[in-house]
């Protein structure tokens, strides 16, 4: 019980954190994940796309939007609290270095709730034909975010600055949409490159996303090869995100 | 077996009300803490010390001596690389959470959460100090009435100044009213109107039972807070009592401040005496005319343990 208190207190403060930022995170994270939708979009041809394509778009867009969320903001945010000594306020405290990072997590998962409704919205809006099959498509969304989240942990406890940090988030937000395949077919890719984005969890998340916004089942594979990184990742997050220093 | 104080004869209990207090407890106990850094920097050489329950301890130093070394070692937030630290008789070695609940920790650099308001940040890391939401909510209304900061509640931490925020940074501590505080440079950057608030402050705790360990560059706090005080320099603890314990040790209890009889445009100068009658003997040996005794300072003490140069303009009236 008190750890579940320790969590939802963490998260309490960084929602107060970005209280009236409200404004400018919407727009971000509705921004750049449409605009992707719609570069992606009108790059094959807005006319002729077929449905098949136009849902990866937005498949690739979601997971677009979760990236930004779980390893740029929230490696932001965590950095921020780190090089400004905020993390040596929750140090103080009879707190778990865990909790802090479940707190943050929740927030995340908060956050990307927002900005995966507004993109399924805005979607339906421009005519792309969705069949969400939403038990499948949260689960596929909360692994992803536990996945990158995990990286954006990694990065930000060991980070030795905040500028550092923040270029090592950014790069790797943008580097796994981009070196995956999430906004074009996996035989579109070099050779070489598709065989390095079999390493990386977008890969697997916007299968997973598309499929699941589709309907179908069949991705049990990919489920379990996020839950398999989620839990690499994090573990690794877990044992360098601590409150002693040596 | 133990008598009842209905059993007690009159005497018996008059004895026992004037009896000297009965030894207080340890609080903390430091053993030969040693921490060096992986560059090889020996930031603390074996430090051992003990401070008793209901104690203020002033840690004092120059910079860089290892005293925020030191104190993060005590907080549980630096691993010791040998020796041990016990704070209520738990391991803060190997039990650092545990021993964090019964602390209050300032520590010297930190952050605020600003877009917070002050009763939303006192009563969330209250609830994270696991006090109930209502105790949680009376911990932060009574630490911002402490600090003064009534007219406050509701604004942003960010809107605060400087001093403010560092007065919210004790509070923080101050929440839930730990046994143990450890404030490292608690009034740095205060004015003095807030040193003087947050010294009050401090004093209250002590008051209702709390034992304080406090590091700081300011004398006349260390002076003024402290029961004993701590001397950190190059690592090591040089020296460890009272104001006049350490007086005795340097043989400095008074300072003698006189004006050169046959140079008498020169500056100040300056001589210690372990006693008034030898600083007396010293005027009338030298036919000293325009002089000052006064009784030696921490500042006087610190300067001679740490071998500072002691540049100090003297002002003021000449006897």
């Amino acid at each position: 019980m008190t750890r579940f208190t320790d969590i939802i207190c963490v998260f309490r403060i960084q929602l107060a954190g970005t209280r009236r930022e409200v404004g400018p995170f919407l727009l971000a994270a509705f921004v750049f994940p449409a605009a992707m939708y719609l570069f992606a979009s009108a790059v094959a041809g807005a006319e002729v796309a077929p449905p098949q394509s136009r849902l990866r778009f937005l498949a690739g867009s979601i997971v677009f939007s979760l990236s930004l969320t779980s390893i740029s903001w929230l490696g932001y945010l965590l950095l921020e609290n780190r090089f400004t000594g905020r993390l040596k306020l929750f140090a103080t405290l009879p707190l778990a270095p865990s909790s802090y990072v479940f707190g943050v997590l929740l927030f995340a998962v908060a956050q990307a709730a927002v900005s995966t409704t507004t993109l399924l919205v805005v979607g339906r809006a421009l005519g792309v034909k969705v069949r969400p099959n939403f038990p499948l498509l949260i689960v596929a969304i909360v692994l992803t975010i536990l996945c990158l989240c995990g990286l954006g942990v990694v990065v930000a406890a060991r980070a030795r600055s905040f500028s550092q940090g923040s270029l090592l988030t950014d790069t790797l937000g943008a580097g796994l949409i981009f070196l995956a395949p999430v906004f074009y077919a996996p035989e579109m890719m070099p050779s070489a490159v598709r065989a390095f984005a079999q390493l990386l969890p977008t890969t697997f998340a916007a299968r997973a996303v598309q499929t699941a916004l589709a309907g179908g089942p069949g991705i049990g594979n990919d489920l379990l090869v996020l839950s398999l990184m989620a839990v690499a990742t994090l573990a690794l997050g877990f044992r360098l995100m601590k409150w002693r220093e040596d | 077996m133990t008598a009842t104080i209905e059993s007690l004869s009159h005497v018996e209990v008059e004895r026992r009300t004037t009896a000297p207090a009965p030894p207080r407890e340890i609080a903390v106990r430091v053993r030969d803490l040693v921490k060096v850094y992986r560059d090889g920097t020996e930031a603390n050489r074996g430090i051992s010390l003990e401070v008793l329950q209901g104690e203020v301890v002033a840690i004092v130093g120059p910079n860089g001596a290892g005293k925020t070394t030191f104190l993060r070692q005590l907080t549980t937030e630096l691993r010791p690389t040998t020796g041990s630290v016990s704070v209520f008789g738990v391991d803060a070695v190997a039990e650092p959470e545990r021993a964090r609940r019964a602390m209050g920790i300032t520590p010297q650099e930190a952050g605020v959460f600003e877009r917070l308001t002050v009763h939303e940040h006192f009563e969330l890391f209250a609830r994270l100090k696991h006090l109930s939401k209502r105790k949680a909510r009376e911990a932060a209304r009574e630490v911002i009435a402490e600090l003064g900061l009534t007219a406050q509640t509701n604004k942003s931490v960010g809107a605060l100044s400087g001093g403010q925020r560092r007065r919210i940074l004790i509070g923080l501590a101050l929440l839930g009213r730990p046994p143990l505080l450890v404030l490292d440079e608690p009034t740095t950057g205060l004015d003095p109107s807030s040193r003087r608030a947050v010294w009050g402050v401090i004093r209250r705790a002590v008051a209702v039972g709390a034992t304080v360990i406090l590091s700081t560059h300011y004398m006349e706090e260390a002076e003024r807070l402290s029961d004993r005080i701590g001397v950190i320099a190059d690592g090591r603890l040089i020296a460890f009592g009272t104001l006049d314990e350490l007086l005795a040790q340097v043989d400095r209890s008074y300072r003698l401040s006189y004006r050169d009889r046959i140079d008498p445009l020169s500056d100040l100068k300056i001589r210690y005496f372990a006693s008034f009658a030898q600083a007396q003997q010293h005027i009338a040996r030298e036919l000293l005319s325009e002089y000052s005794i006064a009784r030696a300072s921490l500042e006087d003490v610190y300067f001679t343990l740490t071998g500072e140069a002691f540049e100090k303009e003297e002002t003021g009236a000449i006897g």
